[in-house]
């Protein structure tokens, strides 16, 4: 657009902007494309006339567009859709339920055509539109805590006896929505059909959690583990990993294990965090006893020292 | 889909001026049941409304009136669309003198 401002609008250079605002309304009400649905010439001069408004109707922009600070092309902002493209894409895009029949009730009296054209569709409630889209199908799927982590294929028993598969998207949580288009009740008069709506539970597990993208683990650790360090086996939602414990680690303490979390959307994944719990053995041990009891040090060290305990 | 805050900030609008413009049912959100959910057109709509509150100096009567008829052409239009695929598959005879039928129609009339 560059064609000048003042002619798009039909204003002389010095008009107040109020006159530009009622030129401006002016034409807009004649021009709007969703006042001219079916013209695509007033849409082209509705884009002329609102960029020249854009740049005129705004005092300071007009002032440096007057001295040459920017040009007739500096003020176009590209428009977002129009309503009317919906309302013409039919009833799929969500306008169809504002399309209204009820004012052509009176052709569908006496002709048989226009009956079928109208008059099924002003029947019932007037404004309703008889080619309606299917409702939705509701489910409940239960997914194992690891199927949701890692991802998991789960078939869905329809009411029809049909069945279907739905695919467990890796990382999905608890509550979570998934939707498969046109899975649900088939729709009315050649609409489309509904979408089944599965809500997710993510059942717990016995030994991990979750926080985020972050998997959580207590482990116990034996004290031998504890006092002089060691490997040991760790479970991950992927499979057990070898992790090393480092000497001297107490419970209570962390240890990262890096992509070992819940699968996101990019494929990477979080990461698993292990907290360590250090066991005494199940039976008493005499002979353990028997070194903490000649251990000095031990006597002397107070953990709640310090700790406000 | 848009979730209600999403369309609100997308539709540049105060939460109020949306609930007034749904309660007019100017705008009619997905749903009945659970939170409410906006389309696109949806979106577009918004848009319009705003334009003829904002741009084209409409009240809020002059809005309900300007909606219901634009409901009303999309209406006609639609049907009109139908009619005209409907008498496409007719025969080429029929389908000419349908149009001499037209055609006369619109001459002015003659005493």
């Amino acid at each position: 657009m560059s064609a000048d401002p003042y002619t798009v609008l039909g204003v002389k250079r010095d008009a107040s902007q109020d006159e530009i605002r009622k030129a401006y309304r002016k034409l807009a009400k004649k021009l709007h494309p969703d006042l001219n649905p079916g013209n695509k010439d007033a849409e082209e001069r509705f884009k002329e006339v609102s960029s020249a408004y854009d740049l005129l109707g705004d005092a300071e922009k007009r002032a440096r567009f007057d001295h040459g600070e920017i040009d007739a092309t500096g003020a176009e902002t590209p428009r977002q859709n129009y309503y009317r493209d919906f309302a013409e894409a039919g009833p799929q895009s969500g306008a169809g339920r504002y399309e209204s029949h009820a004012g052509f009730a009176d052709f569908a009296e006496n002709d048989d055509v226009f009956a079928e054209l109208f008059g099924r569709r002003a029947a019932g409630t007037g404004a309703a539109n008889i080619r309606m889209r299917g409702a939705d199908l509701p489910f409940h799927l239960h997914v194992d805590f690891l199927d949701a982590v890692n991802g998991a294929t789960r078939r869905l028993s329809l009411p029809d006896g049909s069945s279907l598969d739905v695919t467990i998207p890796p990382g999905i949580r608890d509550g979570q929505l998934l939707r498969l288009k046109g899975k649900g009740r088939p729709g009315l008069g050649g609409g489309p059909p509904g979408d089944a709506l599965i809500e997710i539970e993510v059942l717990p597990h016995p030994t991990f959690r979750r926080e985020s993208d972050d998997i959580h683990l207590d482990l116990p650790i034996s004290v031998t583990e504890a006092v002089l360090g060691g490997r040991v086996d760790v479970p991950t939602p992927t499979g057990p990993v070898t992790m090393t414990i480092p000497k001297g680690s107490n419970s209570g303490s962390i240890l990262r294990i890096r992509g070992k979390g819940v699968a996101r959307k990019d494929g990477s994944r979080g990461d698993e965090y292990v907290t360590l719990s250090v066991r005494l053995p199940k039976t008493p041990d005499p002979e353990l006893e028997k070194f903490v009891a000649g251990w000095e040090a031990g006597k002397r060290d107070n953990p709640r020292e310090g700790g406000g305990v | 889909m848009l979730e209600y805050r999403e369309f609100c900030l997308r539709a540049e609008l105060e939460g109020e001026v949306l609930e007034a413009w749904i309660a007019a049912g100017w705008l009619i959100p997905e749903a009945s049941e659970g939170p409410r959910r906006f389309s696109e057109a949806d979106l577009a709509r918004a848009h319009l409304i705003r334009d003829l509150h904002d741009d084209l100096g409409v009240n809020d009567e002059g809005i309900a009136i300007i909606l219901d008829l634009i409901d009303q052409v999309h209406g006609l239009r639609r049907s009109l669309r139908d009619l005209s695929a409907a008498l496409s598959v007719l025969p080429e005879p029929m389908r000419v003198r349908l149009q001499e039928e037209l055609r006369s129609r619109r001459r002015p009339a003659r005493a």
